[in-house]
């Protein structure tokens, strides 16, 4: 651990960084994200079991922003969201150092002890425990826990059902929604100065939580994602009505893979998959 | 807003199938319409006055037609509303009789479909605003690219029509293939004797420019309006000092070490050369592949025996920036290399035909070298291996043409009548020779065509046989042709001292790359796309982009000419005014709601999306948005609904304005 | 409800290059088709937006219909193209929730196939009328008619 302190601290002492993003503990099952803007702040730097936010989501922030270079400390998951960003042209990558972490998985969530039951469903089968794009690496990667992807088995049930099981489903899920856009906010991929669910001329997303304004704003939001969506779950751990946002957001990433061979934020230089094209996309579906 | 609708009977062509009396009373309770009526013809004179009319009397402020398609009258009728003042880009068409009186029987359900459609066009003129069309300026100077026959037509043409012309060619010299053919067809003229004459013209030309030996690199802009970047590649010999006298080729030690590209591969050239005695320019380049110098630098022959200093080893590539307002693309063809598959591509190619494996199986375009007095043989019929005269030889046709499975689909239209003349000129040399061609058929539609290939049977003794080959093997100094005559069903077997192969005539290789650089369509066989197959044969869909000769499409000699001509023609309709005419349809962005994702920039096919820096009064850069270049932007709305948040919006068609209409349905 | 009696509601979306003039085309030709398509003319397929559809749905369309020029064949070079990369990922979305995919139909209508679009127009109208009124969609619809 006294690593990380210290090599959060060299990054200021070199004149790398004007500010770090990393974790701090609060208890032993519990980080909260922490911009530390001196040497010292850094001490109560800490990488667990426990470090679930994708600190990335900070670096579109103007507050963060206008310190200038940042240092953070990133998952392998989260680092796809800065490949995405820089895909994006949403940040420069000289002006980010990126402490990259060997990851052995991370809790679901927090106050609980990790193992194969707890374990984040998103890390089960992770292929960037090295993180793709870093300055600099640390830990190593070792055995993991092993468990059932539950996830991946319901979205395949869900394929399997008629369009009105599906409807129901979704319905019943989508009118959860308040509407408080916790998810949107803890997406490190929702940027936009103004978010479509908030423009008011025309209003393509109805504002309340009403059925049909809740199906639009989760479709187009899923919708908005695809192709982008890096998988880091931030939304759905976020969401306080309990939505599985991550059915959409997975089977989305599944279909980019399938129709596509497109996996998002693995490497800066590859053009995103919505704003290229391919002579040989599938269209059997058009007549 | 005060909105006028105006139905139009068209004679009966809508009244007969809408009730249009119940259609302009049911418009009459639409929010914000003053004024509905319906009349016999609305185009007509009296028609378009009752518009004016009520615009002067009632104080319109936006118009609805229903009437016949947008694409017939829109002009029309927004201009009788310019006339009465009011903007014309506040007049909407709902199209009521091909979309509706025309398409139902039923006068209920057209009625009704007629009110829906009025519906949506009034709650759309209600949320347009008023334009005003874009004027731009045109540059009238041409952009050749392509220095074949084609290239030189379309240069020669509008130079002559007296307007600056910069043409093109990626290699040393102008002529192209043709400059390589021995005798045309149908009538047997030597074809350098009749192109080099159109070659020196276009050289002494003060309205051309001429750029051998280059490559266009980058375009910028639109019609009239274009910024062209031209990369002249290094000569690595001075053009303004060089004579043309030719001692340096002459004393030049590398002899046989480099092919000649001109003499497809039949003989060497030295490293520094020109490609054939009658180039235009006729200055040479040098090969940096096989010159000595650039390997090693122990030889420097050409500078000793140049009187003019004229070598310069240290040249480098030159980028010239051009500003032009048409582009002629005359980029031609080249020959499918059938013993190796093409990049990308499915093509299986014909390796059973030997061709690269055995020296005597030659391509058509080598054959044509070998024919020609300028060739390497003089134009005397000796096969590459031993120089030996051959005495039978068998020309196979449709070789990667009309053959889905290893080749091409399409008609290479020339090879019936190339590979016609080849035998007739073989015949006319080698009497005692014997020439057969095997075809799938015979397509020899084309003036003096069909008569040509009679001649060859009926007077030169030419056998054709209808028939594949499906093998070539050599044996005892011998090439064994099996095929099948399938007219007469049986297998047969040609000992043949020679080959020639009518291979498919394909798109330039690097044909794709030169569309996306200018940004043009093309087919998925490299060929570049026409607007309208018909009407519109040679115009790109990409505006003041224009085509000629067989980048388009296998064509032959007279066909590249004509084409090349109407290109020329194209551009010049082009300049015949000062300023174009533009629709104000174009993206605009709402830069404090662009997150600066360059989403717009990635999709947008014009490269009309900018990157511009948002300020602080101290000069720093707050954030980077969108900037549509309204010159560039052709208006297709891809950017508009890539945005997700939609900060770019394209106007004519703004998301208020669609959403209206969803709403109207209701 | 009886389906005999069920005329749907479909809105179109087609470019103006090709559907549009194709549809022109059925008109002049004086084909005759299913009266219940509205079009609404858009320059080119690459302004069709996911959330038009969306809309169309919740405003009562029982159906949505797509078409635009053949790929190759766009006015605007590539326009097409990257619309038919969205409706790959968002009808795969749309199918995913439960919205069947014969209430959401795509076509490439040229300028000269008029014959074609009276086909496209006709069998999507007689896919919707066999499923019947969207429903669900009116389920839900009404809900925020009701609370406001």
């Amino acid at each position: 651990m006294d690593d990380i302190k210290k090599i959060a601290r060299e990054l200021f002492t070199s004149g790398k960084v004007n500010a770090v993003l990393g974790y701090v503990s609060i208890n032993g099952q519990r980080t909260k994200p922490f911009l530390a803007t001196k040497p010292e702040e850094t001490d109560n730097f800490i990488i667990n079991k426990y470090i679930l936010n994708n600190l990335t989501v900070y670096l579109t922030k103007k507050e963060i922003l206008k310190y200038g270079k940042i240092g953070i400390f990133a998952k392998g998951c989260d680092v796809k969201a800065i490949v995405a960003l820089l895909q994006e042209s949403q940040i420069k990558r000289e002006e980010v150092y990126i402490v990259g972490i060997n990851c052995n998985g991370v809790c679901a969530d927090f106050d609980m002890e990790f193992s194969g039951e707890t374990i984040a469903l998103k890390c089960l089968n992770c292929e960037v425990r090295t993180p793709k794009l870093y300055d600099e690496l640390i830990g190593t990667t070792e055995e993991m826990p092993k468990a059932d992807d539950g996830k991946l088995k319901m979205i395949r049930k869900i394929e399997a059902l008629s369009s009105a099981e599906k409807w129901d489903i979704f319905e019943e899920q989508f009118d959860k929604c308040i509407k408080c856009y916790a998810c949107r906010q803890a997406c490190p991929l929702c940027y936009c100065e103004r978010c479509i669910s908030d423009k008011s001329v025309p209003r393509w997303i109805e504002s309340s939580a009403s059925k049909r304004g809740n199906f639009s704003w989760n479709i187009i939001r899923a919708f908005h994602l695809a192709g982008r969506c890096i998988g880091c779950n931030e939304c759905e751990r976020a969401c306080p009505m309990e939505i599985p946002l991550s059915l959409l957001n997975r089977k989305m990433a599944m279909v980019a893979q399938e129709e596509f061979k497109y996996v998002s934020g693995l490497d800066p230089n590859t053009p995103t998959l919505i704003g290229s094209y391919d002579l040989k996309d599938d269209e059997d579906f058009i007549e | 807003m005060k909105i006028g609708v105006f139905i139009c009977h068209c004679g009966e062509n809508i009244g007969r199938t809408v009730d249009c009396v119940r259609v302009a009373k049911a418009c009459s309770f639409f929010p914000n319409v003053v004024h509905s009526v319906e009349y016999k013809y609305m185009c007509s004179d009296p028609g378009q006055n009752m518009i004016k009319q009520a615009i002067k009397d009632l104080k319109l402020d936006g118009v609805v037609v229903g009437s016949c398609s947008p694409h017939m009258h829109e002009k029309t009728f927004r201009k009788a509303v310019s006339d009465a003042g009011v903007n014309p880009f506040l007049c909407e068409i709902a199209n009521l009789r091909e979309h509706v009186s025309w398409v139902h029987d039923d006068k209920e359900v057209a009625t009704d479909k007629a009110i829906d459609l009025m519906r949506f066009a009034v709650e759309k003129v209600k949320r347009n605003a008023p334009l005003k069309t874009i004027q731009v300026p045109v540059t009238k100077r041409t952009l050749v690219i392509g220095g074949g026959i084609a290239g030189i037509q379309a240069a020669l043409d509008v130079a002559n029509a007296g307007y600056e012309v910069v043409l093109v060619e990626k290699e040393p010299s102008i002529g192209g293939h043709m400059s390589q053919l021995s005798e045309t067809f149908p009538t047997l003229d030597c074809s350098q004797c009749i192109l080099t004459p159109r070659m020196v013209e276009v050289y002494q030309h003060p309205k051309i420019k001429l750029m051998t030996y280059s490559e266009v690199e980058k375009v910028e802009g639109f019609i009239g309006n274009f910024k062209v970047t031209i990369r002249k590649k290094a000569r690595f010999v001075d053009d303004t000092l060089c004579s043309g006298c030719g001692d340096c080729a002459i004393k030049c030690p590398i002899k046989k070490k480099a092919l000649s590209e001109f003499d497809e591969k039949l003989a060497f050239r030295s490293a520094i050369y020109v490609p054939f005695p009658q180039a235009v320019p006729n200055i040479p380049v040098i090969d940096k592949e096989v010159c000595t110098y650039f390997k090693n630098g122990k030889c420097s022959m050409c500078v000793k025996v140049c009187g003019r200093n004229a070598i310069k080893f240290d040249q480098q590539d030159e980028f010239i920036s051009e500003d032009i307002g048409a582009i002629i693309v005359a980029t031609g063809y080249k020959l499918y290399t059938i013993d190796k598959k093409p990049e990308a591509s499915e093509i299986k190619g014909y390796g059973e035909y030997g061709y690269g494996k055995y020296k005597d199986v030659v391509d058509g375009l080598q054959f044509e070298r070998i024919a020609s007095a300028s060739g390497p043989t003089s134009g005397e019929f000796q096969r590459p291996s031993d120089g030996k005269t051959p005495k039978k030889i068998v020309f196979i046709q449709c070789v990667g043409s009309r053959d889905e499975s290893k080749g091409f689909s399409y008609c290479s239209k020339i090879c019936c009548m190339y590979t016609a003349k080849h035998a007739m000129l073989y015949k006319h040399k080698v009497h005692d020779g014997e020439a057969y061609v095997f075809y799938m058929d015979i397509r020899a539609g084309g003036k003096m065509y069909e008569e040509f290939v009679r001649r060859a049977i009926e007077e030169d003794g030419v056998k054709y046989i209808r028939g594949r080959v499906s093998r070539i093997y050599e044996e005892d100094g011998k090439y064994i042709v099996k095929g099948e005559d399938t007219l007469a069903g049986v297998p047969i077997q040609i000992d043949a001292d020679m080959v020639v192969l009518a291979t498919a005539m394909v798109a330039q290789t690097d044909a794709p790359k030169l569309a996306q650089t200018i940004g043009m369509p093309y087919d998925n066989y490299g060929f570049y796309s026409e607007v309208h197959p018909k009407l519109r044969p040679v115009e790109s869909s990409t505006g003041g982009v224009f085509l000629a000769g067989a980048c388009n499409s296998p064509r032959d000699i007279p066909d590249s000419v004509a084409m090349a001509s109407a290109a020329a023609a194209k551009a010049l309709v082009l300049f015949g005014s000062d300023m174009l005419e533009r629709e104000p349809t174009i993206a605009f962005v709402n830069e404090n709601l662009c997150a600066g994702c360059f989403y717009c920039k990635k999709v947008c096919a014009y490269n009309a999306i900018e990157v511009k820096q948002i300020k602080d009064k101290n000069g720093n850069v707050i954030k980077e948005v969108a900037f549509v270049n309204s010159g560039l932007c052709q208006g297709c709305g891809t950017c508009n609904a890539t945005c997700p948040s939609k900060a770019i919006e394209l106007i004519g068609y703004t998301d208020e304005q669609i959403y209206a209409e969803i709403a109207a349905l209701m | 409800m009886e389906n005999k009696t069920f005329e749907p509601k479909i809105i179109a979306f087609v470019c103006n290059w090709c559907t549009y003039t194709g549809a022109d085309l059925a008109g002049t030709s004086r084909m005759k088709y299913e009266p219940n398509v509205r079009l609404i003319k858009l320059p080119c397929t690459g302004r069709i937006d996911p959330v038009m559809i969306l809309k169309a749905f919740e405003k009562g369309a029982d159906g949505v219909l797509v078409s635009g020029c053949h790929p190759g064949d766009c006015h605007y070079n590539a326009g097409n193209f990257h619309a038919r990369r969205r409706w790959i990922m968002f009808h795969k979305l749309l199918d995913f929730v439960g919205i069947d995919e014969n209430r959401l139909h795509f076509s490439w209508v040229s300028a000269s196939e008029g014959k074609k679009f009276v086909d496209v127009i006709n069998g999507f109208v007689n896919k919707v009328k066999a499923k019947g009124p969207f429903e669900k969609y009116e389920k839900i619809n009404k809900e925020f008619v009701i609370n406001g």
